[in-house]
């Protein structure tokens, strides 16, 4: 059984439904985001700018890989990161409605379906734990 | 299910890549090697000798004394002969010199070009009312196969039983006033090659002649300067080209301007008539070599196409032609903004650019520093600087004069008046000067500047500040000041803003990394100028706040981006630079790498709106600041370009100037959004817009007709502003029967 941890890793994968797959795939997204933050982040904080990006990219990577795996912590985690963002923006521009709208707009979208998705993450678990200890 | 992993893997992966790109774009430190072995520095500042060796450089330019190429000349004209100032005939009045109620006698009006029209029909209570009373298609813009060099920026001029126009390749055109119907068309048959940066013909010149008798052919004038370089004079009755002007009605403007090929140098404004001299001015194509054809401004019998005075800023005490195959100076700063004339004083106001090589100013000559970006009053009849005003100092930004000069009376604490004249500036500085002396009337700071970056290139050591002036300025740039849609593109705003040189509107041009020139040359106060009412005292300007992106590069790196100037033997239309983009600054030791500081993925700035705003102000009391508000809607701009119908005033980037009239109404398109609309004058608040069928960058006008008031917009569009392009002049009026 070579392969049984990362199997059981997946192992939500199979048999997975519509809505399951769309879970896993805003996991993805927000595991990317993530990725390009931490990147970019790392080279504006280099360059002497904001270490939001940075911080928030490590927040929102390990959501998306947790979502990815099936996770209920990674929901949360973005939900965090979401948190976080809008602190820091109404710190940096305040109630400023223009400023807000490339800070916080798109990432309080992308968190209404992330809380959209809790209940199925939730399911996943209850299903494989469940399983796992049989 | 594969399938929109697979795209949302290839989306993501994309904006990963993103902030990697924030720094491709232009070149990293010390691309290219280090900066070439020949340190910039004194002796440099004068052209190539006629017997110097030919740079032996694929991407050169040929030598200034090489014979102008084919079509430079564009109809073969011989050359002029020189008349003394003194055996000119004395000018009659002008129609603009105090123009009919009903008339627009001039581009901007009247002598004074206040953009002022004491027309009162229209009203802020009927403006809702106007429609469209006709259109007229100039026939000019973009066929198959061209690039889109298109930016008509016309303002037809009103006289009498004429409405008086030029197309975009410089046709012009006298329209029924009350119907738009053609009287008459002079086709001028300016070929696409001339079309330097922009196909634009700002508008023409009507004059009377004293030589003429009334009632004969060309007693009263239509006078052009064209974008392939000739001057024009036709009967304003007939179009017929008046034969006792130049030769058949035509005068070679390339005469003594040395190598050249068509598109390189180029006429846009109308020319200005002050006491029987016709002056006129041009551009000169932007970064392409430090020893391009002359910013040489010249003066000519308005009545016999004569040759008067030169005004050459590297011979200040020869006012004469150069003979044989001698040239004006080459490279020296060019004036390409709409002139202004003052018959009383004998000057004509000049708003100068900086030398050929904009970006690099070690190659410059003591003479050129002393009047580039300035205004320069030229004695009309000698072609001598009686003063010089400049508003920046050793410009590398290209901060030009694009805006004509107003001039009015300005009120002083004791009750009197000085004559004076407004001098808008793409900085959002403007100055107000004693037109007698060109001393600023205004307190003027002169506040510490940055040292330079480049080695051998010294920056001046302070700048000028109007204080006494409401600044048309946003405050510097900060990192928070990034916008985009998501945080994704604001991260790689943030990443570029931080990768650039950026301490404040003076930072020096860089060669290790992009440096950001805010305003730069798109900012503050362009060739709209400004509309002044002399009745209220209120000053109207719409202004810019678009910064650039810039670096220096070495000549090795311009090589291998293939950047060539204009007039190269290997150069091809389309390859490598254009003006207000990448050039190669031939002949300096940097080309330069421009483009707005934005994200070149979806086109969108980088830095939060307003793009463009409109203030208003009181010059009578204090030069207060009445009103100030963003102009432009979202309506046809959004990201990718794609229009996103939103009715908000979110401020857009503008060109074009704004109306008055004694109505109490301002109108003006300028904005991105293809609107025109009209402002209440004494509330800045929107009364009126209309859709136009292009853009809207050139400044309106209003007449009267019949006992009709009319205004007129042309909607050519601006390719560089990325509006659409159209031929159509757009007449409104009330309708009939309202008053």
């Amino acid at each position: 059984m070579v392969n049984s941890s990362w199997n059981v890793m997946f192992r939500h994968f199979h048999n997975a439904t519509f809505v399951e797959w769309l879970v896993l795939l805003l996991g993805l997204v927000i595991t990317l985001v993530g990725v390009a933050f931490v990147i970019g982040g790392v080279d504006l904080a280099m360059l002497g700018g904001s270490f939001y990006y940075a911080l928030c990219g490590l927040l929102l990577a390990a959501g998306g890989i947790l979502m990815i795996l099936g996770r209920t912590m990674g929901a949360f985690l973005y939900l965090g990161a979401l948190a976080y963002t809008w602190v820091w923006s109404l710190w940096e521009v305040g109630f400023s409605p223009i400023d807000l709208l490339p800070r916080a707009f798109g990432p309080t979208l992308l968190g209404v379906l992330v809380a959209l998705s809790i209940p199925v993450l939730r399911r996943q678990e209850v299903r494989f734990s469940s399983k796992g200890a049989v | 299910m594969r399938r929109p992993y697979l795209f949302a893997t290839v989306a993501s992966l994309a904006l990963t890549a993103l902030p990697f790109a924030a720094h491709a774009q232009f070149a990293p430190a010390g691309a290219g090697g280090p900066p070439s072995a020949s340190i910039p520095g004194a002796g440099k500042a004068d052209e190539p000798a006629r017997d110097a060796p030919p740079d032996p450089s694929y991407f050169a330019g040929p030598s200034a004394y090489a014979p102008q190429a084919p079509g430079v000349n564009a109809a073969n004209l011989p050359d002029m002969d020189s008349i003394d100032a003194s055996a000119l005939p004395a000018m009659v009045p002008q129609q603009s010199a105090s123009p009919a109620r009903e008339d627009w006698a001039t581009y901007g009006h009247d002598d004074n070009q206040t953009r002022y029209s004491p027309l009162d029909q229209i009203t802020p209570e009927n403006v809702s009312q106007l429609e469209v009373a006709f259109t007229y298609h100039t026939g000019s813009y973009p066929r198959p196969g061209q690039a889109n060099k298109w930016a008509a920026e016309t303002t037809p001029i009103k006289v009498g039983d004429g409405l008086y126009m030029c197309s975009a390749q410089n046709d012009i055109i006298k329209l029924d006033p009350t119907t738009g119907k053609q009287i008459w068309r002079r086709d001028l048959n300016v070929k696409y090659e001339s079309i330097p940066y922009t196909a634009a013909c700002k508008g023409v010149t009507y004059f009377t002649s004293s030589q003429v008798p009334e009632g004969e052919p060309c007693h009263n004038r239509i006078i052009e300067g064209t974008l392939d370089m000739r001057l024009v004079e036709v009967d304003a009755a007939t179009g017929e080209f008046c034969p006792t002007f130049g030769h058949g009605g035509q005068v070679n403007l390339m005469q003594g301007l040395g190598e050249s090929v068509p598109g390189f140098v180029a006429m846009t404004v109308p020319p200005m008539v002050v006491n029987g001299v016709v002056v006129v001015n041009h551009e000169v194509l932007d970064g392409q070599r430090r020893w391009a054809p002359s910013g040489v401004v010249r003066g000519y019998d308005v009545e016999s196409g004569k040759f008067v005075w030169a005004w050459d800023v590297k011979r200040p005490d020869d006012h004469s032609q150069p003979t044989g195959n001698n040239h004006y100076s080459r490279g020296t700063p060019n004036s390409w903004a709409a002139l202004t004339g003052d018959n009383a004083l004998g000057l004509v106001y000049v708003p100068t650019g900086n030398s050929a090589g904009d970006y690099f100013s070690g190659y410059r000559s003591p003479e050129e520093n002393a009047v580039s970006t300035s205004i320069v009053a030229l004695d009309v009849k000698t072609g001598s600087p009686r003063w010089v005003y400049q508003t920046t100092r050793k410009d590398v930004w290209d901060y030009d004069m694009g805006s004509q000069v107003t001039m009015m009376d300005m009120p002083t604490p004791d009750g009197q008046t000085v004559p004076a004249i407004i001098v808008p500036t793409k900085r959002g500085q403007t100055f107000v000067l004693d037109r007698r002396t060109g001393k600023s009337i205004l307190p003027v700071e002169e506040r510490p500047a940055p040292a330079g970056n480049v080695p051998g290139d010294t920056r001046a050591p302070t700048q000028p500040w109007s204080v006494g002036m409401p600044a048309l300025r946003m405050p510097e740039l900060q990192e928070k000041d990034m916008w985009g849609m998501s945080p994704l593109d604001q991260l790689y705003c943030r990443i570029k803003f931080r990768s650039a040189h950026y301490v404040g509107e003076f930072t020096p041009p860089s060669l290790d990394k992009p440096w950001i020139m805010y305003p730069g040359n798109n900012g503050g106060s362009d060739w709209g100028s400004m509309a002044y009412d002399p009745e209220t005292g209120i000053l109207i300007a719409n202004w810019n706040a678009s910064p650039m992106y810039a670096q220096l590069i070495t000549r090795r790196k311009a090589d291998s981006l293939k950047l060539m100037p204009i007039d190269a033997v290997h150069y091809k239309p389309g390859a490598g630079a254009s003006a207000e983009g990448n050039g190669p600054m031939e002949g300096t030791p940097y080309a330069i790498t421009i483009a707005p500081f934005w994200d070149p993925f979806t086109r969108m700035l980088c830095h939060k709106p307003p793009y463009g705003m409109i203030t208003a102000i009181d010059m009578k009391h204090g030069q207060k600041v009445l009103w100030q508000h963003p102009l432009g809607t979202a309506r046809a701009n959004g990201p990718w370009g794609l229009p996103t119908g939103l009715p908000w005033e979110i401020g857009t980037p503008n060109n074009g100037g704004a109306v008055i009239t004694k109505g109490g109404l301002v109108f003006i398109g300028a904005a991105t959004d293809n609107l025109i609309r009209a402002i209440d004058e004494r509330t800045g608040k929107v009364l009126w817009s209309h859709v136009l069928p292009g853009g809207g960058q050139a400044n309106p006008m209003t007449y009267e007709a019949n006992g009709r008031q009319y205004v007129a917009i042309m909607a050519g569009g601006h390719h560089f502003m990325m509006t659409p392009i159209s031929d159509q002049m757009v007449v409104f009026a009330l309708p009939k029967g309202t008053n």
